[in-house]
């Protein structure tokens, strides 16, 4: 029961978190140098043109009130629309046009909703990777502490998290798609192409794992109930699954929820070397084009998403641990 | 400015009964030192340090000074063209990789050390207190945690970085922005499970304050895992200065670090790979010593106080 | 380098001459594929810049949707711009160009056209394109002055400057720049916004993410292209686009480096398109602010820069023209008095301007980009230290794109830093596209620069009555008097250069990066 008043409480206090996100972002992005109206309008417009679009759009009003406004969209679900992307022109060709410089854009939950699939197959597939790879290596090296598995698992975290993500995928993409033809990987035509992608990001985030992995799982093997359960007769790697992994998954969990918020930041180079068609290229295109309600929405929605998974993993750190919570 | 090895010596406090006590620590050097592995790991960072700060001072050779006749000259014995001037090769003007590297390297330690010190420490205190303190403190800070997690790094990185020239101040402010949430989490969670144990109720009752037990008893026995992850950490925030500078945010040229050699060096990458390769290997170079003798320290400690924490 | 230009001295024709004899060449390959219905893919082509999502020709300055719009729209005439013969215009949806008098230019339309949403094209659309896209408050305004257009029957349109006093002849080579727009779409500009809707071999189909979308449009007016569609798709990076042309994922990209070059060239299944395009790099100056509203500095900064050492980092990329406008456009010469490497003149310079090797000058911001145009960083690098060799105290910044597009142009007291990076790129031969649109003080667009001598000169040469006329005083004024006053710096020409799968046959690339693709073939 306790459980439920739990993810109620952080459900609700969730909301203010992204509210209090969503204004901070928002803020920021209006201080930010680069006038969107003039990359709008092209950059031989006279000044009294880009003011006049400005006045228009409602992008010379008080911050305040402009937030106000987004805020009101916000609650119907309605993030804006971009200044750059249009609309599919089948769709606008027919429709008809309230709005003379926003009607014809595509919408920002549009353009985010058809990206997001992607990229959660990417990180669903990098995440599945990294545990792969992190798993026997972190267990190994923390129930050997000192021998082989130990020095293992030490010295792929270090060179995995000396790789930077641009260079291993842009040599990951030469050899296997280049030169080898293993593996498709520039574009997306299919789920083929998520797999170099996810390994670059699993390269990325798992050093992370086997680090905290063989830290916590030695820490517990040190623990007074591992030798009574050595001494109750059970087998050593019984043990370690059987408690081991239970002490070990707390901290394990909390950094995994941290590193999906790292993971978008690799997301972001490694779809856009990859050309990738996920919301990280979408993010990097946006901030390289300036086009502020897709950056917005864009850092609203993972916000939403970060704070959703940070929950899930405190509820599931207290159902494991109930100390926890109390 | 910590170094390196104040961070990892964190994870060395002593342990609480202990902490008047200066000899353990000594004690614990001492048996780190007789590991190999402490031995290589001390040699080969202490190496690549003088070289990063002497080298470039002895060097005939210019970092910034571009001879574009000499450019793409590969590192020695591995490609038609090499000479042994340029040891690692020659960069897409003719500078030496060698050089620029290690003089990367300085700007790469400074920007890494300095700003996982910034993570640790802000994300550390707010983390233990919110994780030992508990109540409506721990809610706020947890809170707030979510709220900075949630910001995309990139987009803090143009608002700061985008108003005017980046400095390796700002972009330390960046990064050690967006990343104290880890710590701060961690911490907390650790620091939670501390402060049911025996030991610190017992300090309670005793009558000891608040900051006394999270300074004296939980902290270090809290700290040390997470400064495991702070040495990784270091070299994960060489690679995301390297990221600002693919997106554009990074240090200004002539000033070589290991982000903008390899973001402009990715271009090369087919063509003379040892480019960007080459502060890859010295990133691998320096973690590897630091872990080594990081990991022969914690086995010590283990040591000395016979595996009881 | 010199071969180049003596064709241009020898092709000095008088303007009646030119518009008689050159446009004979009436779409030579015209109707030859009309009945070609081979199992030929769609393209793929890999851009370097992203469309603006706003249809409206007239409303950007972006380089690629200029490429996407050489597929869907129809121009009056194009203009190859060949090297061996760059002033040759080819007729599309003109069919003849007649000069009346000074100010009145009158084309002759090809009749049985159709727009792609059905609608016939004639006079009336040359007058709404040509009315609209010449109002001095349209983003894109490459026009000389406004013009009006008078309908004389519904395949004939007469081109009129006389009321905005500058002579009609401009129009000749403008004609191949401006896309026909529908006089419908014109008149409902949300429409024309939203749907492009031209008279070209592609259909726009959808925006499907990075993704434009075309297919071949049935009715086109030379027939149905071999290629059943076009598929304009923004890469930014370029190291990606090659990996993308490397795994077949694309059949066609655009700008590359050498480094990119050299790679893929040593592949059989691939072939490299170069061309010297109409583009010129730039080192502009921000002129209407100190120091470089003195002229004395702007000459010592160019005296101090060896475009040699920036030839040899561009590699490929770069031809060493010598004027500021590039070889492939009207009145290209190279400019005797056009200022070289000369670190002994530049210390002069310095000293008589009151700065001696460089004493007292505040810390000079020079702005470059990185990531679209090749090599900028890199240039921009040796560029700021030959300039501090010679004791200006360059800063160099660079930005990504769009930061650096922010800060480009000239603001009121003067645009952003001292000194900054770009190129220009326009689609037709036409000189004024660049040297009016800068160096006039109506227009000034990134130097700011306010000089009336400099725009005597510009006024006379748009005035002179014949091409010839034209072109003598360009080489021998215009251009001479720009080189001394370096408003800006050229620093060399862009080389545009494409790698395409040797599947691909028969495409034409133009010197600013459209693409011919009507009789091309990809197996």
């Amino acid at each position: 029961m306790f459980i439920l008043a739990l993810l109620l409480r952080r459900l609700a206090q969730g909301v203010v978190v992204v509210l209090l996100t969503t204004l901070l972002i928002f803020t920021l992005l209006r201080v930010v140098p680069g006038d969107p109206v003039r990359l709008i309008v092209g950059g031989m417009a006279p000044d009294n043109v880009v003011e006049e679009v400005a006045h228009k759009m409602g992008l010379r009003d008080p911050i305040i009130v402009q937030f106000g406004r987004y805020l009101g969209g916000l609650v119907r679900g309605d993030l804006g629309h971009s200044y750059q992307r249009p609309k599919s022109g089948a769709e606008a060709q027919g429709g008809a046009y309230n709005d003379p410089t926003r009607g014809e854009m595509a919408s920002v939950s549009d353009l985010i909703m058809e990206r997001m699939p992607l990229t959660l197959q990417l990180a669903g597939i990098a995440l599945v990777f990294a545990l792969l790879i992190s798993l026997p290596l972190g267990i190994a090296g923390g129930r050997w502490p000192g021998r082989w598995p130990d020095t293992l698992a030490f010295a792929a975290g270090s060179v995995f998290v000396s790789l930077p993500n641009f260079w291993l995928g842009i040599v990951l993409a030469l050899v296997v798609t280049v030169q080898l033809h293993w593996l498709p990987s520039i574009g997306y035509h299919g789920i083929s192409y998520a797999i170099l992608p996810a390994i670059v990001l699993a390269v990325e985030i798992s050093p992370f794992l086997i680090r905290s992995l063989t830290v916590s799982v030695s820490a517990i093997m040190r623990e007074p109930f591992i030798e009574a359960g050595v001494v109750r007769g059970l087998g050593p790697m019984r043990i370690v699954f059987a408690h081991a992994l239970r002490n070990a998954s707390v901290p394990l969990l909390n950094l995994l929820g941290i590193q999906l918020s790292t993971m978008l930041g690799g997301v972001l180079v490694v779809e856009y070397i990859f050309d990738y068609p996920g919301l990280g290229q979408l993010t990097v295109n946006a901030v390289l084009q300036r086009d502020f309600p897709l950056i917005q929405g864009i850092a609203i929605v993972t916000s939403g998403i970060f704070v959703l998974i940070n929950i899930g993993v405190d509820v599931l750190a207290a159902t494991i641990d109930p100390r926890l919570t109390e | 400015m910590m170094s390196t090895e104040d961070v990892v010596s964190t994870a060395q406090a002593p342990p609480p009964a202990h902490a008047a006590d200066r000899s353990i620590v000594a004690r614990i050097c001492h048996e780190a030192w007789g590991a190999t592995g402490f031995k290589i790991g001390f040699a080969v960072f202490v190496t690549l340090l003088l070289a990063s700060l002497i080298y470039p001072e002895v060097s005939p050779l210019n970092p910034t000074k571009m001879s574009i006749p000499e450019k793409f000259i590969a590192p020695v014995l591995l490609g038609p063209h090499w000479s042994w001037l340029h040891p690692m090769g020659t960069d897409q003007l003719g500078r030496d990789v060698l050089l620029r590297s290690l003089i990367g390297l300085r700007y790469s330690l400074l920007i890494g050390v300095s700003t996982v010190v910034l993570m640790f420490a802000v994300g550390c205190v707010l983390g233990l207190i919110s994780g030992f303190r508990g109540g409506l403190l721990d809610t706020a800070i947890m809170r707030l945690t979510d709220a900075q997690l949630s910001i995309p790094m990139v987009i803090l990185a143009i608002a700061i970085l985008g108003v005017s020239r980046p400095t390796v101040l700002s972009i330390v402010v960046v990064l050690g922005l967006s990343g104290w949430p880890l710590y701060a989490r961690v911490a907390r969670s650790a620091a939670q499970t501390e402060r049911k144990k025996e030991f610190v109720r017992g300090a309670r009752v005793l009558g000891a304050s608040d900051w006394r037990i999270i300074l004296l008893l939980v902290a270090p026995n809290v700290l040390p895992p997470i400064a495991f992850v702070a040495v990784l950490d270091i070299a994960r925030m060489m690679i995301f200065e390297a990221i600002l500078g693919f997106l554009g945010l990074g240090i200004q040229p002539p000033t070589p670090s290991f982000g903008s050699i390899i973001a402009d060096g990715r271009k090369y990458l087919i063509n003379a790979w040892w480019i960007a390769t080459s502060p890859g290997f010295f990133l691998a170079l320096t973690l590897v010593s630091i872990n080594l003798m990081g990991a022969a320290l914690e086995r010590a400690r283990n040591r000395v106080y016979g595996g009881e924490r | 380098m010199s071969d180049l230009s003596r064709r241009f001295i020898l092709g000095g024709s008088a303007f009646a001459a030119a518009a008689a004899a050159a446009p004979r060449l009436n779409l030579p390959f015209l109707f030859e594929s009309a009945y070609a219905q081979s199992a030929s893919k769609p393209m793929m082509f890999l851009g370097a810049e992203a469309l603006t999502g706003n249809w409206d020709p007239t409303t950007h300055t972006n380089l690629g949707q200029l490429i996407f719009e050489s597929f869907v729209f129809g121009y009056l005439t194009r203009c190859p711009m060949k090297a061996s013969n760059p002033e040759e215009l080819v007729f599309e949806l003109a069919t003849a160009v007649n000069p009346i008098d000074t100010y009145t230019l009158e084309f002759k339309l090809r009749d049985g056209v159709k727009f792609h949403d059905g609608k016939p094209f004639g006079a009336e659309d040359v007058k709404a394109t040509y009315e609209y896209g010449s109002q001095p408050d349209r983003p894109a305004q490459w026009y000389p002055g406004p013009v009006e257009v008078e309908v004389v029957d519904r395949l004939t349109a007469r081109i009129k400057t006389e009321k905005f006093g500058y002579p009609a002849s401009l129009f000749y080579y403008l004609s191949s720049f401006l896309p026909i727009m529908s006089a419908k779409d014109v008149a409902d500009k949300k429409g024309l916004a939203a749907h492009p809707n031209g008279t070209g071999p592609f259909k726009f189909v959808e925006q499907k993410g990075d993704s434009t979308i075309m297919a071949a449009n049935p009715d086109f007016f030379m027939g149905k292209t071999k290629i059943p569609g076009v598929t304009y798709k923004f890469v930014g990076d370029t190291t990606t686009r090659t990996l993308a042309l490397l795994s077949g994922e694309a059949d066609i990209i655009e700008r590359l480096e050498q480094e990119q070059v050299e790679t893929i060239a040593a592949k059989p299944e691939f072939v490299i398109n170069k061309a010297i395009s109409v583009e010129n790099k730039y080192l502009w100056f921000r002129c209407s602010k100190p120091p470089f509203n003195d002229v004395r500095l702007r000459q010592a900064a160019a005296h101090a820069i060896d475009r040699k050492v920036i030839q040899d980092i561009v590699g490929i990329s770069g031809y060493p023209s010598q004027a500021h406008i590039s070889p492939v456009k009207f009145g290209y010469v190279d400019v005797p008095n056009f200022p070289q490497f000369d670190p002994k003149k530049c210390q002069e310079l310095l000293a008589a301007a009151g700065f001696p090797k460089g004493a007292g000058l505040p810390e000079l911001e020079y702005f470059t980009s990185v990531g679209f145009y090749p090599k900028t960083k890199e240039y921009g690098e040796a560029i700021t230290e030959m300039l501090q060799e010679q004791g200006f105290p360059v800063k160099l910044t660079v930005l990504e794109v769009a930061a650096w597009g922010n800060l480009l142009y000239d603001r009121p007291g003067g645009g952003a830093g001292h000194m900054i990076d770009c190129g220009w790129c326009t689609g037709s031969p036409e000189p004024d596209l660049v040297l009016r649109t800068h160096f006039h003080s109506s227009s000034k667009r990134i130097t700011g620069i306010v000089d009336p001598e400099l725009d005597a000169a510009l006024d006379k040469e748009r005035n002179a009555a014949s091409t010839a006329e034209r072109k003598k005083i360009l080489q021998t004024e215009t251009l001479p008097l720009i080189a001394e006053k370096v408003p800006s710096l050229p620093l060399f020409t862009s080389v545009f250069i494409h790698a395409m799968n040797k599947k691909l046959e028969g495409v034409y690339i133009y010197p600013n990066g459209m693409q011919d693709v009507n009789k091309a073939t990809l197996a």
